[in-house]
């Protein structure tokens, strides 16, 4: 239930040098805007930090010997200190956010292109939410740790100014206002070390309130049809009522750090009054001094609540950082060494002793050699684990192979430039995927540009139109999520007419093992007869009618070639193949129907 | 006038009720009477009055602290140091008891917070429980957990820390008033009266503005996540079809339309005007002060002293700048819990209708079913028969209603024309109970609960082992599970124990066999790939068919040949009806699944059914 906490694979520790060094590398475009933020900041904290010191002059003042004007002209001072903090604050939080959210955009926008351009091995590898949450979240992050630090340079200048000018005016004083400093800290790191054990506990009960609704209502039908509501009914309690316990526990830790600050803050101003009306009983000090330390302690008490509470969110801030720049570095495995741009290819496909493993330890091939001829369809059988669906990949550089190599009309497909060489392979994958938009331009996604014509042709092609049209708005229609408006037959279709409008030299079809209904099955039959004709095509099989058509069957078991010809030549041989047509596609003949419904 | 009691106090009829729902009509009257709901009921109001007087209480501490500080100076100026002791303990009591009032009004905040989440989250689950099939169909999953637990957890930061940081705003706003009142020359109340009215106008049009623009700032943020889930999602896609620029600008876009509003959301919160305010009034207080010192009407202390209590309206000033956003979150979050809460549910339980044990009798007379909140239909003038015991096979592609069709038989949805009768009564006749209890129903892709294979078999029912052994075997599924690491007992979905599609589905089978239904609902639009699976769910399901009325819902052809009947289905009709041979003769488009498939020539077909 808990699970996501450990470090991911392209996680690499940077120096701090290093980190600080490609932070600021992100901010120096913005260099100028930069350097008005730092300006703003420390005029408006003079300005903060300089209003109790006058105030201060303007009580010893009055103590002594009033004199009106002088103290009108001082409070004129801070009234004028005043506007022009709020308006340096102004000018110093407008480009502050300017100059973080076009960081933070620069940042997100590097590290979405490093992932897309990313090989399928990377994806393996990585899941994708937690890609999401790098790229998105912990640019937030990040954000909002560089907003904290300006607030804390701020903080620690408005301290600073104040400390030294209260040690001019009395040490006494001021070591005795100093020694909350230590109180303060210690007080808000115990309560930190808690308040995180707590928050995870809390986390986690409501993480097991969620998993509990999503079993409940994954299987709301079951728990219907069996009347079983009651059951589910209680163990929800139960649930809810952890999550309760568990965090109000953890609301009453959090929220007895406030008043047990104010509590050191309450005790710190007892003594330094204490101290103050002796001090000034004896003549050491006046009343506007002590009252200067006095208003210091709520001007000190906000500073320090947010330096105490920034180093683990600067950490927080630092490690996403971290995270998303080990994201922006990681290269990709699949390199081109040359950039061959092919206007078109005849389609012609060579294994030359190829060696493939997706992870080290694990041969998928072995000096693999196979010769695809221009135009030939080929189907490829065999157990799961024998290859198959390694070959498409690897012919469409969706992975990186380790020796041997492979030749596209007779140039190795490294030398091929990866964009314009993709662009001549069709694939259909085994699960179609169609972007939540509508049926037009998810047939387009290849071609934005292609015309109406041409889209209703693609489609026609790939099994008709007609059922587009019956459709809610037809072409237009959105078809949601991953497509799930549609059916898996129907998302087929429209992957097929998606790849045709592209018209690859080289086709890779990897076979559907859903289900489809028998009627759209048809359909997609006659869409894949036509599909393959007058291409090289590479057909990965897991039904019985689609291996019938093709030039030639290639049966593989763990990345070796045991049998090739075509279905009769095979089943005639009684080898490899012919068993393997009796355990997996007998089900699917005429006979087998046959007898089963007869039974 | 006479009432109709019953209709006055009707309650709509929900499928599962554990208990009173008192939350019932504020539900119906909008998101603030809702949320008032809660936070009045039962024992939450004696709460806000604890809350509200501890608050007032320790505003009324700060003041006092600042006056005893003036006091504490005036004396220390007169050279009076006999009163100093006494000042000195009373600061020191005050500052031990404003934090711990703090303290207690914080728990007892944050407790009124945490029950109103919990309290909220068991009324909208268990309204959730109470829905009908066609509301929990039209939901995602991920949609209602996000609303369980991000939207509930909303409303208790609507309370905390949002409302009660309100109340303890106006509290510090207004408290302080008194106490200068009491204390100091009367005028000297214009500036903080002047703060509190600009304060109140100033903070109307920002809460206008920042509401919206966090919201903004969140869709935007959600909107970016959900683009870049989709690319990545469809990656392969994206390679194969080379727009990975397309990709990019797509994310882009986004990207920069968060961008646009975090840089909104921070130009409003640098505008934020009371601060400026404040400043302006405590520096008009001190003139002012100065001047009533010059006048003789104030001393050295009562000024300190005004200035502290001036400063304690720092805190509403700067807090207010945030937690009003809050508000906004929280009121949509709530608006979201209640939509779904107030969407009604259709099926009418009918506790005290007809109880029999049924024969298994199903006619369908001209039922069309049209979707909640739809206008086109989804069946249409649908009618057939099917005698106790024999087997009906439903073809046509996705989308024509054949899921749809099975439904309205258990009564997961109710008919929206026609009728639907089970051994010649209407089914709506019969108590839900009683219905469901006799028709099983197996989904196509079969959902098992996080339990044992044991309780997910006997699920409903209490049984023995050797029972489920039984049905096990008769599901063709007991070799399998017993070479699980814990046989019965192995828990689905840890380790090692990842069902396939197929042992799933005959995991449903067993526990079908065990409810022995009169009616039998399969889903089988499931696909084997290897021959010895498929043998084994054919077998399972012709062992679960015998005895039974079965509507199979199938993609494969064996099951199609061995239906008594055979329904073809196309936008939500009936195109075709009959047995095998009947349907080769009279359906083009049966007659095609047949030739495609298997390199038959179509004359030779026909030719061989003739026969």
């Amino acid at each position: 239930m808990w699970v996501g906490l450990e470090a991911e694979e392209y996680d690499r520790k940077y120096q701090d040098k290093d980190l600080l060094k490609r932070i600021i590398s992100y901010f120096s475009p913005y260099k100028r805007a930069m350097i008005l933020v730092i300006f703003f900041l420390s005029i408006s904290s003079l300005t903060t930090a300089f209003q109790p010191i006058i105030t201060s002059i303007i009580i010893s003042n009055l103590e002594t010997s009033p004199d009106l004007i002088f103290i009108l002209f001082l409070i004129l001072i801070i009234f004028i200190f005043n506007i022009s903090s709020w308006v340096f604050n102004y000018i110093r939080q407008i480009y502050s956010t300017r100059v973080i959210g076009s960081v933070v955009l620069d940042i997100r926008k590097d590290a979405h292109k490093s992932v897309v351009n990313h090989d399928l091995s990377f994806f393996d590898k990585n899941p994708i939410g937690k890609i999401v949450s790098r790229i998105n979240t912990d640019s937030r992050d990040f954000g909002e740790t560089v907003e904290l630090s300006i607030e804390v340079i701020s903080s620690v200048v408005v301290l600073t100014i104040l400390i030294i000018v209260m040690f001019t005016v009395d040490v006494v004083l001021t070591f005795v206002l100093l020694i909350s400093l230590p109180l303060f800290f210690v007080a808000a790191m115990s309560f930190r070390k808690f308040a995180r054990k707590m928050t995870l506990l809390g986390q986690r009960a409501l993480a097991s309130v969620n998993a509990y609704t999503k079993e409940s209502f994954s299987g709301i039908q079951i728990a219907k049809t069996f009347r079983r509501e009651k059951k589910v009914y209680d163990d929800f309690l139960q649930v809810n009522n952890q999550s309760y316990k568990v965090n109000l526990k953890r609301a009453f830790l959090l929220n007895a750090i406030f008043p047990t600050l104010g509590l050191i803050q309450g005790f710190v101003t007892m003594l330094l009054i204490l101290m103050g009306s002796i001090l000034v009983t004896e003549g050491f000090v006046g009343v506007g001094e002590l009252v200067l330390f006095i208003q210091s302690i709520s001007l000190l008490f906000f500073p320090l609540l947010i330096i105490a509470s920034f180093w683990p969110m600067f950490q927080t801030g630092m490690a996403a950082s971290e995270r998303i720049f080990a994201i922006i570095d990681t290269l990709p495995l699949v390199i081109q060494t040359n950039n061959i741009k092919p206007s078109k290819l005849k389609g012609e496909i060579e294994f030359k002793n190829l060696t493939f493993q997706y992870d080290k330890g694990r041969l998928i091939f072995d000096n693999f050699s196979l010769k695809v001829n221009p135009g030939e369809s080929i189907a490829l059988v065999g157990h799961t684990g024998a290859g198959k669906s390694s070959i498409a990949k690897l012919i469409a550089r969706f992975y990186e192979f380790q020796s041997g190599d492979i030749l596209v009309d007779g140039k190795s497909i490294r030398e091929y430039d990866l964009t314009e060489y993709r662009k001549h392979i069709g694939i259909i994958p085994q699960t179609p995927f169609l972007w939540a938009d509508t049926v037009e331009n998810n047939i387009k996604y290849g071609d934005e540009n292609a015309s109406m014509e041409d889209v209703m042709h693609a489609l026609e092609i790939s099994g008709g139109s007609e059922w587009v049209k019956n459709l809610p708005e037809g072409l237009k229609t959105n078809v949601r999520e991953r497509g799930s408006l549609l059916s898996m037959g129907q998302r087929q279709l429209v992957v097929f007419a998606r790849v045709l409008l592209e018209n690859p030299s080289i086709l890779i079809l990897d076979e559907a093992t859903a289900s489809v209904d028998p009627f759209t099955e048809t359909q997609i039959q006659d869409a894949l007869e036509k599909t393959i004709k007058g291409r090289s095509s590479i057909i990965i099989a897991h039904r019985l009618w689609t291996v019938r058509r093709v030039d030639r069957i290639i049966v593989l078991d763990h990345g070796k070639i045991m049998e090739e010809g075509n279905h009769e030549e095979l089943m005639k041989r009684g080898g490899t193949y012919a068993n393997l047509y009796n355990t997996y596609f007998r089900h699917q003949s005429l006979e087998y129907i046959e007898k089963m419904g007869k039974n | 006038m006479v009432f109709n009691k019953k209709e006055l106090t009707a309650e709509p009829v929900v499928e599962f009720s554990p208990g009173k729902d008192p939350y019932i009509k504020s539900r119906k009257k909008g998101a603030t009477r809702w949320i008032l709901a809660h936070l009045f009921h039962g024992s939450n109001k004696f709460f806000i009055i604890i809350i509200i007087f501890t608050i007032i209480l320790s505003a009324n501490l700060s003041s006092i602290i600042y006056i005893i500080i003036g006091q504490t100076i005036s004396a220390l100026l007169s050279g009076l140091t006999a009163l100093l002791g006494n000042y000195i303990l009373s600061l020191f009591i005050l500052g031990i008891t404003g934090p711990i009032l703090r303290i207690v009004s914080r728990m007892l905040i944050e407790t009124l917070a945490q029950r109103t989440e919990r309290d909220a989250r068991k009324e909208f689950f268990t309204n959730l429980l109470g829905k009908s099939q066609s509301f929990h169909e039209q939901m995602k999953i991920g949609e209602l957990m996000a609303r369980v637990t991000d939207d509930v957890r909303m409303l208790n930061f609507l309370i905390s820390p949002a409302l009660s940081l309100i109340v303890e705003s106006f509290t510090y706003l207004f408290i302080p008033v008194i106490y200068i009142i009491l204390y100091y020359p009367f005028q000297l109340i214009i500036e903080p009266i002047f703060f509190s009215i600009s304060f109140l106008i100033l903070l109307r049009s920002y809460s206008r503005k920042i509401g919206p623009i966090t919201g903004r700032l969140r869709g935007n943020f959600g909107s970016m996540t959900a683009t870049l889930s989709e690319t990545l999602s469809g990656i392969e896609v994206v390679k194969a079809t080379v727009q990975e620029e397309k990709e990019m600008k797509k994310y882009y876009k986004h990207a920069k339309n968060y961008k646009e509003a975090f840089i909104e959301r921070g130009k409003l919160q640098a505008k934020y005007l009371p601060i400026l305010v404040l400043a302006l009034v405590i520096t008009a207080g001190f003139t002012h002060s100065v001047v009533l010192f010059n006048n003789g009407l104030m001393n050295i202390g009562q000024i300190i002293a005004f200035l502290g209590i001036l400063g304690l309206l720092r805190f509403p000033t700067n807090i207010s700048m945030f937690v009003f956003a809050i508000f906004r979150l929280a009121g949509s979050s709530a608006d979201r819990l209640l939509e779904l809460m107030n969407k009604k549910t259709e099926i009418n339980e009918n506790k005290e209708g007809k109880e029999i044990v049924f024969e298994g009798n199903i006619t369908f007379e001209n039922v069309e079913f049209i979707y909640p909140g739809s206008k086109t239909p989804v069946l249409k003038d649908i009618s057939f028969e099917v005698q106790a015991g024999q087997t009906v096979a439903i073809v046509g592609t996705t989308g024509s209603g054949k899921t749809t069709l099975t439904k309205l038989i258990s009564r997961l949805y109710d008919v929206s024309n026609g009728r639907i009768l089970v051994d010649g009564n209407d089914i709506r006749d019969y108590s839900l109970q009683s219905l469901r209890d006799q028709i099983s129903y197996i989904e196509q892709d079969v959902f098992l609960f996080s339990t044992t294979i044991f309780d997910n078999i006997s699920f409903g029912r209490v049984s023995s082992l050797e029972q489920v052994i039984n049905v096990a075997q008769q599901a063709q599924v007991h070799d399998f599970i017993s070479e699980l690491p814990e046989e019965y007992q192995s828990k689905v979905g840890e380790r090692g124990v990842q069902l396939s599609g197929g042992e799933r589905q005959r995991i449903a089978i067993a526990r079908a066999f065990l409810s022995d239904p009169r009616i039998l609902i399969l889903d089988d639009s499931t696909s084997a790939i290897d021959s010895n699976t498929e043998d084994k769910i054919q077998f399972a399901i012709k062992n679960i068919l015998k005895n039974r009325t079965t509507i199979l819902i199938t993609h494969r052809l064996s099951q199609i040949r061995w239906a008594d009947l055979i329904l073809v289905l196309k936008n939500g009709e009936i195109v075709a009806k009959g047995n095998h041979e009947e349907l080769l003769k009279t359906s083009e488009e049966y007659r095609k699944i047949f030739v495609k498939k298997f390199d038959i020539e179509e004359d030779q077909l026909l030719k061989e059914v003739r026969k």
